[in-house]
């Protein structure tokens, strides 16, 4: 009953997404880059689809820049844009709870960046069929790790869109929310206080890079970490719906 | 069908704008409510308040005999709303945001085959369903704005001023259709054009400063808040002595007549203020013919809506004489020889008959102004030298202009400086 209706907005926002041409340019921005690198590293390690594949969808800078760049790129204009434009009123006046109008618009995006990372599986399927089958189930795995991370990051962006009534202020927000959010623990960590300092432990806590996305990447499906990014997602989620709730009371 | 119960509203850091203050009032089922108010009355705040989308800061708020606070999903699905702005989704067909309502409000797929055509008849899409509504007009996205917010058959529908940015053709064809819509909705429509309103409402509900200003239809608060009703009559007398006094007790002696103001003479015209509880032009016309007096002017003045809510809302007194009147105003020049005798109750309508027969006057038309030049009077004789005086409203003696005075020189435009050459 409290999430009635976010079918049809994520429908919608679906929809909105895909009618648009930002869109197409992130999806054709990211299979050349994937592509590009799956490229390289497959002469580099000697024709091991599964690690060329790992390393191109999973590990390399550029992947972590795009998970970066793309979710608040995507996300920018679902709550402060409609806010503007009035459909936010028409949305919160109609019977759908504020969560399920958030629930829509999250996994809207969230679904629009699993199919922008979907090129990986692409390119696996393509080598399974010319007769050189990767790991699967590793591959998937680490495609479910790259969706739990863009899910969190898609609600921080969210969130960000959610705070400002301006799509490219809630953008540069959500770019530095994602920076600070993994860059933090590895710039701690060359601080040079020991593995052992306190503030060290605690950000290494929430190291998405090295500690919770890696497990993924490997192929090895870890519980804590599952539990690590759908417990933040929905976090920020009903962050970005108590925000949603404030702006009635602000209006 | 709305009960509103002591609803305010604040905003602003520790409530420092009280957008509503202490707002009651109930809408019963089948009324059709204009909510008129100036621009921050707090006519959007009261309406997305019933509509859910803002919580009032106390006081309460039923539809439908549902809380709008505690049973808000309940009363949305009662409720059809189409906010000022007209959100729509531009990237979508017509019939596409039609379907996305529908599937909001959970209809039923047959129900939504049902009533998408119904509505697109009922506000005039025709063919437009499976237009982009990017491409349409402001006047045509109105349109479909109302089908949506009329898709789900909601018991009460809200709109915030649904003709606000329409040409005056596009205005005349959403009034019609919410007239239409009167019939089987309750329906509450604000706007801040008094026009639209008095089109479409049988009742009106001021606002002014967070505060219901007047409540009721619009003859009521005509009738209650309006103040007096009057005849002007200006018409030349004859030089006997003490013509004006007499005349005043002869129209003092009407049926139906308050008072009579002598405002003085213009001219060889005198002026009087008859006021009284009705339109008693044809009344004074008779006596007029009988007594041979020759009318300049015969009008019937009464306040309209615009004035009363001018003077509410924008609390500066209202200004009857400079603002339009209702009726005819007739400006005859009638030699008395002409005039044949008559005599007759009021309203009898000797006084047309009589003005009719001259060939020099036509049926009165409500809203028509008809303005002639003094000289058109004979001068009776033996009166003082008569100014040449202009009216340039009959209704107003301060609107006079003496033509006999000397013009006034007209400014002479200054020359600009001249440049010194270098």
């Amino acid at each position: 009953m409290l999430l009635s209706g976010s079918w049809t907005i994520y429908r919608r926002e679906l929809a909105g997404l895909f009618l648009g041409p930002l869109a197409y340019v992130l999806l054709g921005l990211a299979l050349f880059v994937n592509g590009q690198y799956f490229t390289v590293y497959l002469k580099e390690v000697s024709g091991e689809v599964t690690d060329a594949l790992t390393l191109s969808g999973g590990v390399s800078v550029v992947y972590w820049i795009l998970m970066v760049v793309l979710p608040p790129l995507v996300t920018m204009r679902m709550v402060s844009e409609e806010s503007r434009s009035g459909m936010l009123e028409l949305l919160l006046t109609s019977p759908v709870s504020d969560a399920a109008v958030v629930a829509g618009k999250l996994v809207a995006a969230v679904t629009f960046m699993a199919v922008l990372w979907s090129s990986n599986l692409f390119y696996g399927l393509l080598c399974h069929f010319l007769g050189t089958a990767p790991d699967w189930p590793a591959l998937l795995v680490m495609f479910a790790g790259s969706v739990l991370v863009s899910a969190l990051l898609c609600a921080i962006g969210l969130c960000c869109s959610a705070a400002t009534s301006t799509p490219i202020l809630a953008a540069f927000l959500g770019l530095v929310a994602n920076v600070v959010l993994l860059s933090v623990p590895y710039l701690a960590g060359q601080l040079g206080l020991g593995e052992r300092h306190w503030l060290v432990r605690t950000l290494s806590e929430v190291d998405l890079v090295s500690r919770h996305a890696a497990s993924f990447m490997r192929g090895v499906l870890d519980s804590r970490h599952l539990a690590f990014f759908l417990a933040w997602t929905v976090f920020f989620a009903f962050v970005t719906t108590r925000l949603i709730e404030s702006r009635r009371w602000k209006t | 069908m709305i009960h509103v119960e002591h609803l305010t509203r604040l905003f602003g850091p520790f409530g420092a704008v009280r957008a509503i203050d202490d707002l009651s009032f109930h809408i019963e089922r089948g009324e059709v409510v204009g909510f008129l108010g100036p621009n921050g009355a707090g006519k959007t705040t009261t309406l997305r308040i019933l509509t859910g989308y803002l919580p009032a800061s106390s006081g309460s708020a039923r539809v439908c005999g549902l809380d709008v606070l505690r049973d808000s999903m309940r009363v949305r699905k009662k409720i059809g709303y189409l906010p000022e702005s007209v959100p729509l989704y531009r990237d979508l067909r017509v019939d596409e945001m039609l379907r996305f309502q529908a599937r909001l409000h959970g209809m039923s797929r047959s129900d939504f085959r049902r009533r998408a055509p119904a509505v697109a008849e009922q506000v005039g899409l025709g063919d437009l369903t499976r237009a982009m509504i990017g491409t349409l007009s402001r006047g045509q996205r109105q349109r479909v704005g109302l089908a949506v917010a009329l898709l789900p058959e909601p018991e009460v529908l809200i709109l915030d001023e649904p003709t606000s940015g329409l040409d005056p053709i596009q205005r005349m064809e959403v009034r019609k259709l919410l007239v239409e819509l009167g019939s089987a909705h309750t329906v509450l429509v604000s706007s801040h054009i008094l026009p639209e309103i008095e089109a479409v409402a049988q009742r009106v509900i001021i606002l002014a400063k967070g505060k219901i200003a007047a409540d009721g239809t619009a003859d009521q608060l005509v009738s209650k808040l309006g103040g007096e009703r009057y005849v002007e009559v200006h018409a030349a007398l004859g030089p006997a002595e003490g013509a004006a006094s007499k005349a005043r007790e002869l129209l003092a002696k009407l049926p139906g007549v308050r008072s009579v103001q002598d405002q003085g003479r213009v001219g060889v015209h005198h002026q009087f203020r008859i006021v009284c509880s009705e339109d008693l032009r044809e009344d004074v016309g008779a006596l007029a013919a009988h007594k041979g007096w020759a009318l300049r002017e015969l009008s019937f003045r009464q306040p309209k809506l615009e004035q009363i809510f001018a003077k509410i809302a924008l609390e500066f007194e209202s200004q009857p004489t400079l603002a339009g009147g209702q009726g005819a105003e007739v400006h005859l020049a009638v030699p008395a020889a002409q005039v044949p005798q008559a005599a007759g109750a009021a309203g009898s309508g000797l006084t047309q008959l009589a003005l009719q027969g001259t060939g020099q006057a036509r049926p009165p038309a409500p809203e028509t102004r008809v303005v002639a030049n003094s000289a058109g009077a004979a001068p009776a004789p033996g009166s003082a030298p008569v100014r040449a005086v202009y009216n340039l409203n009959p209704f107003e003696q301060g609107a006079h202009r003496d033509l006999s005075a000397p013009k006034p020189a007209p400014a002479k435009p200054t020359p600009p400086p001249a440049k010194d050459s270098p």
